[in-house]
Parts: C-alpha cells; structure tokens; sequence
C-alpha cells in the first residue's frame, strides 16, 4: 500500500506510452481510435480517484527526492483534472493528431506531478522541463518554427533557471529545498542569493509567459492546435507556478531576496495582462493574456511571503490550471478570430457556455473559480499592507472583465456566420457526446469551485503548511 | 418625530419563517435565469413562454417577499431572516446573509422594480432567452448585495452585477450602446475595486480573521483607519448611485440601455451606493462621518444642482430622464450627511422612494421616445392628448421626483431636509436651490412634451401599451400608497394594520441602531437646544 500514492503517476505515464506506442506501430484498429480519448479521459479520472484517495497519507520516496505530502496531493489532483476535463473537452477534428494530442496533456501534467512532489532542485527542474516539452511537441505539430521558437525561448529559461539553482546550491550546500530553508534560517539576504534569485525569476517567468517575458513564448502556443495551445499557456505555466511556490518556500527565511522580483513581475503580469487583453480582439490571444494576468495574481501570492498567501497562490493555481488550459480547448478552431465564435452561444451553446466561463474565470469575475482565488490572494495582500500591489491587481481584473465582456457580447450577442463564410479557420467545433460532458464537466468545477471551495481552500493551507509555513 | 417611535407589532410577525428565506431571493432567480438560458427555444418558437416565466418568477419572488416584509418584527434592532454558514473558513467568509429595516426597503425596492422591468421588456423581440436570463442574473445579484452581512459576500454580488448588466447594453441598446457599456464597466468597475480595498483594509485592521460585518464594522477604529476606509467606500458609492463627479455613465448607459434595463439599473442597482454609504460609513464609522459630512452634503449638492442644469440643457429626451434620475441619490446622500436620526431616517425611506421615482422618471422618459419614435425635444411636442396615459403618468412622476405631498417622496424629503438643515445647512439649502431648478427642468420638459403646441414634422405617436402601463403604474402606485398609508391601512375603528403592517413601521428597524452613534444623550439634549 506504500507505494500507492505513486499509481497515479504509474498510470498516467504508462498510458502515455501505450498511447505513443499504439500510434506510432498501428496496433489500434480505425473504429477503436473514436473511443480513445472517452477511455484516457476515464483512465485519468480513476488516476485522480486513486490520488484523493491515497494521495492524504504523508511519506517520502527514493530517499527523500519525492514527497507526498499535502501540497503535492492539491497540485497533483488539480493536474489529473486538469488533464481529464482537457481530454474529454478537447474538439478532436481540430487536432493534428489524436495520439500525440492524447500523449502529451498527459505527460506535461506528470511533468507537474514531479515537480509538485519534488523534494530537491533536480525534481523540481525535470517536472518543469517535461511539462514543456511536452509543449513543444504539440506546437510542433502544426507549426515547426513556432515549436523551434519555442524550444530557444524554453533553453534560455532552462539556463537561467539551472544557473539560478546551481548559484543557490553553490551559496547554500544543498539541493534538498528542505535542508536550504534550514541552512537559511539564520541568515542575512546577501548579493549571493539575491542574484540566484534574479535568474530563477527571470527564468520561471520566462517558462510561465509571464509579463513581460511573455512577448517570446505566448506567441508559440496561440499558433498551436487548441490543445497544444493549452499546454502551453495552462499546464507549462502552471508548472512553473509550482516550482516557484516550491522554491519561495524554501527561501522564505529571508524573504528580502525575492520579495522585489516577485512584486515588480505581480504587477507587470497583472496589469499588463489586463491591458493587453483589451488590447486584442481575437479570443485566443485574449484569453492567453487574461492567464497571464492571473497568474500575475498567483505571483503576488508570493510575494506576501506569509502561509496564507501561498495557501491563496495554491488555491488560485488550482483555478487557473483548469481555466487556462481547457479554455482553449474549448475555443477550438478559433483561428479566424472573433468571427469564428460570432454566435456560438446559439449554435454551440455547452461551449460557448464553458468559453464564457473559462474567461469569466482567469479574469477574476464574481462568482467563478478565478474571483474566489483572486479575493483570497487579495485578503492576503492586505494583511501584508501591500495595498499598492493589490491596487494594481484589482485595475488588471477591472481590465480583463472589460476585455471578456466583449468575448461574450460576441459569443452571445452577434449572429453566428454563415456556414458559407466559414473557412477551415473558422470552423465550428463538432459536437460529440464526449466534448458535451467534458464541456459541462468544466463549467459545473469553474462554477463550483468558489461556491463549494471550503475543502479545496482547506486542502491548499494545508499545503502550504506541508512546506513548512507556520 | 422620529421613525423609531411609530414602530409596532404586525399582526402574526414571526408566525412565518424559512431558514433560507433570503437565499430564495437570490437564488431562484438564478435558477430559473439558468433554466430559461438552457431551455431550448427553436426560432424564437417560445419567446412568450420564456417572458412568462421571467415574470412569475418575479410574481413569486415578491410573494415571498412581500411575507417576509409582512412579518417583520419591526421592535427588533438586530438582525431578521439571518442565515450563516461558513464558506471559506480558512480565511474567514461566512455565508451570511440578514435584513434590518434599510434592508427591508431595499429588497422591497428590489422586488417592485424586478416586476416592473419584466413589464417593461415585454417589446424585446431579439435573443429573448438571453436577454431574459441575464435580467434575472442582474437582479439575484443587486438582492445579494443588499442581504449580504458578510463584506466577501457583498464584494461578490455588488462585482457579479456589471458583467449582465453591460452585456444587456451591449446586445439590446440604442445606437451608442458600446460606448454605454464601456463606461458602465469602467466606472461600475473602478467602484468594485474600491469597495474591495476598502473592505480589504478593514479585513486587514480587524486582524485578518473574518470577513462578517458585524465584526469588520463594529470593531472600534482608529479615525485614520476611518477616513480611509470611509474614502473607499464614498467612491464606491458615487460610482454606483451615482454622484458628481463620478457620474460618467449614467447618461449614456440609462440612454442607449433598454427600457427594463434603465429601470432596474436607476431603480435598484444604484441604490446599492447610498445603501453601502448608509451600512459602513453611516452606520460605522462614526469619526469619519462627522469629519466627511459636509464632504458627502457639498456631493449632494453637486449631483442635484449639476443633474438639474443638466436636465435643462438636455435636447434628448432620455439623457434628460437620465439626469433626472441622478436627484434623489442626491437628497438621499443629504440626509446621510445630516448625521441626524431624523436625517438618517429620512435618507432610508428616500432609498426606497428614491429608487422608485429615478426608475419612474427614467422609465417614462424612455417609454415616451420609443412610443413617439424620436428622443429629440426639438422634435416632441404636445403629446398630452395623443398619449393621455403616459401623460398622467410622466405628471405623477414629475411629482414623485419633487416629493409633493400624497407621494412618499414627500417624507422622506421632508426629514431629510428637517435633518439636514439643522446640521448642514449650507448643504441642505444648496440642495433645495438644486431642486427648485430640478422643478424648472421638469416644468419646462412637461410643458414642451405633452402641453407645447402639436408638432406636425414629428414622427407618428402612441400611447402606452398595457405592459408600459402596468409598469410604470406599479412604480408610481407604490409611491403613492407609501404616501397615503404610511403607517398601512387599518382595520376600521381599530388600530390593527389590515394586510400591510406600514411601510413606514417597518423600514424603521435597526435604524436606532445607526443613528445610535449620532443622538445626542438625554443630558446633553437641553443643552444643545
């Protein structure tokens, strides 16, 4: 029973490879191919069922490198649904390929499950890295050179995060994030973990398409297939989101060396991702840009350096997880810009319903998953006193409502194309019965997720408490 | 006299009593704006069905209502119908909800204006369905704010309310609908925002425990922390009820809104601002109320005397209804100046009769452009005996806004001003001169529309429906019952109330307590004098 809590990581990296496998020899009959996502959505399901379910009992594995604790049973459970809803969501007729696009959601969420249990640097940065690569194999698929792009983007990432961490091993004599926060505890902020800190900052904004840095990879996933769009702007980010929160709590001792980095990116993300998101006017870059507002909001969770606030950071993560990488996918072929969603809400109304909300969401509008992880941020942004922080925040949520009220006012309100307008970019998303229940399923978690969010919220103090925040 | 001392027992109050009497109210209309948004209607096939269900929902909305109101302990100062559960204990939010006397007011005031919109939006032709869920969504979520008692759940409801009611602007307005919607959402927006610093900042001083508001508002602060949290929610206030100078988009957005949408949006959405203004500054924050008083009467001020130049300026018909619908904000921010129990008291009764005669005023202003086809005032003229029921009913609300005597409006202005001149006199005689030149707007629109002589280049003219009739009959029939049975009618020869224990009666709890901050103690009172 021990080695339970390792099945759903078992099985999500299992099916990946039996699924790569499958595609690549033909050993799948044509008619069995239709079933494929319906049977990994319900396989990841039952990974998610095992995680709630073995996922509470706390211990360690491989000598203290992987640890199951509540902070990895939260970030877990929120990828495993993550990867399911996305699945089952996804409009597979707008896919390059059923295989590959089923393989990869599922090792760029076991990419978060390392990471998310990691106990020291090299977990952290292998989850991290999967998940990305993840990424950029679905970038790939329709677009090499946005993919290559990508790839340069993620090395410079890569080397500023692997210079940053070999700078904080070589300052502090440990890898162990728990043996740092100790050898930490009694220090002074010096120039030596400052700079580390500076390139881990710079290296997981980079990864998360944070504000500013978001102008060299965010560009990458909107020319992606609406899955591979996901991963990029959802899952890779949220990975990075987990590492930071990781590593934010090992240094939490001096708190002074990346309290700065974390506030001036919070406010960049927030208030530029609104800004931006007004800005455009084509729904996948819009949503792109209200996720990277978020996540500025989960950034500024960080920054209060206090057990509520990264309990808030977790909680916001779970949301935004969900919100940003189903939306997407959920968009589908949004490639012609508004008009391809024009009227959608009439002739594909489950979709449009979940578009609507997976925007409503990563804005921060009442009463979804987003505003109830905002307000928490925001509650421990005041109990810090950074009301400039939480100032610029609200004005970035003010921005990003203003941006998805137009979404809406074209799903809703305008009249949809006709269907001999319509082009390949434009194309409406087939209906099945599996995208319907994957659809539903995510607008019934967005919309419950505040509303029934005592047991999430618990979960996500709880993990904040397993990193040692008192 | 005050209205604490004409409280009393209804017959059977308390008899009646759902642990979650005030989550029907916010959650049936959500329910049934979900089930009509999901209810499948093939080319419009059930546009009329769909109204039907809009409307009792309503009915029975109010039903219910109207027997919480019935029962209402009126000698209570606490609390009624309260529910609490936690939600989010982790960092302190309940879901706590709870009516006192204002609140009474503003639900009741929620429930008129909700019928009324209904039977204003029986024209709507187009996207039935949506429009329908959303008007539900938007009043479920002003009925949220008003209940609320605990400050994350009024942050929710007082932000849940933009997103519907922009997008019913922007899928049903006039022709500068976008530009409309846009400034509603900036404005409506900004004011949220404030409201959570505010609520933030007091969440943060209280020591980060709980977001209630009876703990975040009856802990004792520090006048600092008063003013700056009184600061936030002024400006809150002045975006939603709204007040000078923060009043950019009521023109446009009462303008180019749809007629049910102008309704509930001057009706009951802006009301929530002086309710907030009442419930934290008022009600709280007795320091930075005596130092912002004559902040919030030079504000009032402002808003009537600018919405009545305004209104005379006005070549449009609904930007002139519009600006009308500005002047009872302002006389209901005079009484809260006034800081007296009896200005207090008057500003809770003019919450609700303020809130009918904007909803009146910017309703039949909308009803007679789109019946005589043009918003221009050069255009409209002497309509009175081609539209002789929207002509008695623009008369009725013309004296509603001026608060003649027969209309509630007339008591609660007359204790506002009693209240007002005694502590804010420059204030007070400011707003007076205010509604004089209110009186001029009116009398010169009244005399143009429906008494100037016929215009023959003018498009071809209608009177009222039976829907517009019926709403805007309901508007000024309330106002006109308050006025005439204040205390509600009696069974005769005795003092027992006969259905309606007196609207009067019943708004007045838990107004002691507000003003408890503000009455001079008995020992003191000669010597004011």
């Amino acid at each position: 029973m021990r080695y339970a809590v390792l099945v759903p990581e078992a099985l999500v990296v299992a099916l990946a490879v039996v699924v790569l496998l499958a595609g690549r020899f033909g050993w799948m009959p044509r008619t069995s191919r239709a079933y494929l996502p319906q049977v990994t959505a319900l396989i990841v399901l039952v990974a998610f069922g095992i995680e709630l379910w073995a996922g509470a009992s706390v211990t360690t594995y491989f000598g203290g490198a992987l640890i199951q604790d509540r902070f990895a049973l939260f970030a877990k459970a929120a990828a495993l649904l993550t990867a399911a809803i996305a699945l089952a969501a996804t409009d597979w007729a707008a896919e390059d390929s059923l295989h590959i696009g089923i393989a990869m959601p599922l090792l760029s969420a076991f990419g978060v499950m390392v990471a998310a249990s990691a106990g020291d640097m090299l977990g952290l940065w292998a989850g991290l890295e999967l998940a990305a690569a993840a990424a950029v194999v679905m970038v790939s698929l329709r677009r090499p050179d946005l993919a290559l792009r990508l790839l340069l983007v993620g090395g410079v990432a890569t080397g500023l995060i692997l210079f940053g961490l070999a700078f904080l091993y070589a300052t502090t004599g440990n890898s162990d994030l728990s043996a740092i926060r100790d050898v930490l505890a009694n220090r002074a902020p010096t120039l030596a973990l400052a700079l580390p800190m500076l390139l881990l900052a710079a290296g997981l904004a980079v990864r998360a398409g944070l504000a500013p840095f978001h102008v060299a990879g965010l560009p990458a996933g909107v020319g992606a297939s609406p899955l591979g769009a996901g991963l990029v702007v959802g899952l890779t980010a949220v990975a990075a989101g987990t590492v930071a929160i990781k590593l934010v709590t090992a240094l939490i001792p001096i708190p002074a060396v990346y309290m700065l980095y974390a506030d001036v990116l919070a406010a960049v993300a927030m208030v530029g991702g609104g800004a931006a998101a007004l800005a455009v006017r084509s729904p996948r870059p819009r949503l792109a840009y209200l996720a990277v507002g978020q996540l500025g909001w989960v950034t500024a969770g960080l920054a209060t350096h206090y057990r509520s606030g990264i309990a808030a950071s977790l909680f916001l993560l779970g949301a935004f997880a969900i919100a940003a990488t189903c939306g997407p996918a959920l968009l589908g072929r949004a490639e012609g810009g508004e008009p391809a969603i024009a009227g959608l809400g009439a002739v594909r109304p489950v979709r449009a319903a979940g578009i609507g909300l997976a925007m409503l969401s990563l804005a921060g509008a009442p009463p979804l998953a987003g505003f109830f992880g905002e307000l928490t941020v925001a509650a421990a942004l005041a109990q810090s006193g950074n009301f400039v922080l939480l100032g610029l925040g609200l004005l970035g949520s003010v921005m990003s409502i203003a941006a998805v009220i137009g979404t809406l006012r074209v799903l809703y309100i305008q009249s949809p194309l006709e269907e001999a307008r319509r082009g390949a970019a434009a194309a409406l998303p087939a209906v099945t019965g599996l995208s319907t229940a994957g659809a539903v399923a995510f607008c019934v978690v967005i919309a419950a997720y505040g509303v029934f969010g005592n047991p999430i919220l618990g979960l996500a103090d709880q993990g904040a408490e397993a990193l040692g925040l008192r | 006299m005050t209205l604490s001392a004409i409280t009393q027992q209804s017959v059977g109050a308390g008899i009646f009593s759902s642990a979650f009497l005030l989550s029907i109210l916010i959650w049936l209309p959500v329910i049934v704006a979900v089930g009509i948004a999901i209810m499948p209607n093939p080319r419009g096939r059930y546009d009329t069905l769909i109204k039907q269900i809009a409307f009792f929902a309503n009915l029975v909305t109010m039903f219910i209502l109207f027997i919480a109101y019935n029962q209402f302990e009126n000698f209570l100062p606490t609390m009624q119908y309260e529910e609490k559960i936690a939600w989010l204990p982790a960092i302190g939010v309940t879901y706590h909800l709870g009516v006192d006397g204002p609140g009474i007011a503003m639900l009741m005031l929620s429930g008129l204006v909700g019928i009324a919109s209904v039977l204003a939006s029986i024209g709507i032709r187009e996207r039935v369905r949506t429009y329908f869920a959303l008007l539900l969504l938007a009043q479920a979520s002003v009925n949220g704010a008003i209940v609320a008692r605990d400050m994350f759940v009024l942050i929710l409801f007082w932000g849940a309310s933009i997103v519907p009611i922009a997008l019913l602007i922007l899928g049903w307005g006039g022709p500068r609908r976008v530009g409309a919607a846009w400034r509603l959402v900036g404005y409506w927006g900004l004011g949220t925002a404030a409201l959570a610093v505010g609520v933030l900042a007091l969440y943060a001083v209280t020591g980060g425990r709980t977001f209630d508001m009876d703990t975040l508002l009856g802990t004792a602060q520090s006048p600092r922390i008063q003013i700056g949290v009184s600061i936030a929610m002024i400006v809150a206030g002045a975006t939603r009820l709204p007040l000078f100078p923060l009043h950019g988009w009521l023109r446009d957005a009462l303008a180019e809104a749809p007629v049910g949408v102008a309704v509930v949006v001057s009706g009951a959405a802006s009301r929530l601002g002086a309710f907030l203004l009442l419930r934290v500054v008022i009600g709280a924050e007795p320091a930075a109320a005596h130092l912002l008083s004559p902040v919030l009467a030079a504000l009032a001020a402002l808003t009537v005397g600018y919405a009545a130049l305004a209104a005379i300026r006005s070549v449009d018909i609904r930007h002139a209804g519009a600006y009308l619908a500005m002047v009872p904000g302002g006389i209901t921010l005079l009484g809260l100046a006034a800081i007296s129990p009896l200005g207090i008291a008057g500003s809770v009764l003019s919450l609700f009769t303020g809130g009918l005669a904007a909803a009146l005023i910017a309703g039949v202003c909308a009803t007679v452009s789109e019946r005589a086809q043009t918003r221009s005032l050069l255009l409209l003229s002497g309509l009175a005996p081609r539209m002789p029921n929207i002509a008695w009913i623009f008369l009725l609300a013309a004296f509603a806004l001026l608060g003649v005597p027969v209309f509630a409006s007339f008591a609660s202005e007359v204790m506002t001003f009693f209240g007002a001149f005694k502590t804010q006199p420059i204030g007070a005689f400011a707003v007076a001169i205010g509604l004089a030149i209110t009186a001029v707007a009116l009398a010169a629109l009244l005399g143009r529309v429906l008494f100037g002589s016929p215009n023959s280049d003018a498009p071809g003219v209608s009177d009222a429906a039976l829907g517009e009739t019926w709403y805007l009959g309901i508007l000024a029939g309330a106002l006109l019952w308050i006025g005439l049975f204040p205390g509600g009618p009696k069974i005769p020869g005795t003092d027992t109330p006969l259905f309606d224990p007196g609207f009067v009666s019943q708004i007045a709890a838990g107004v002691s307590d507000i003003t408890s901050n503000y009455t001079l103690p008995a020992s003191a009172a000669p010597a004011a004098q």
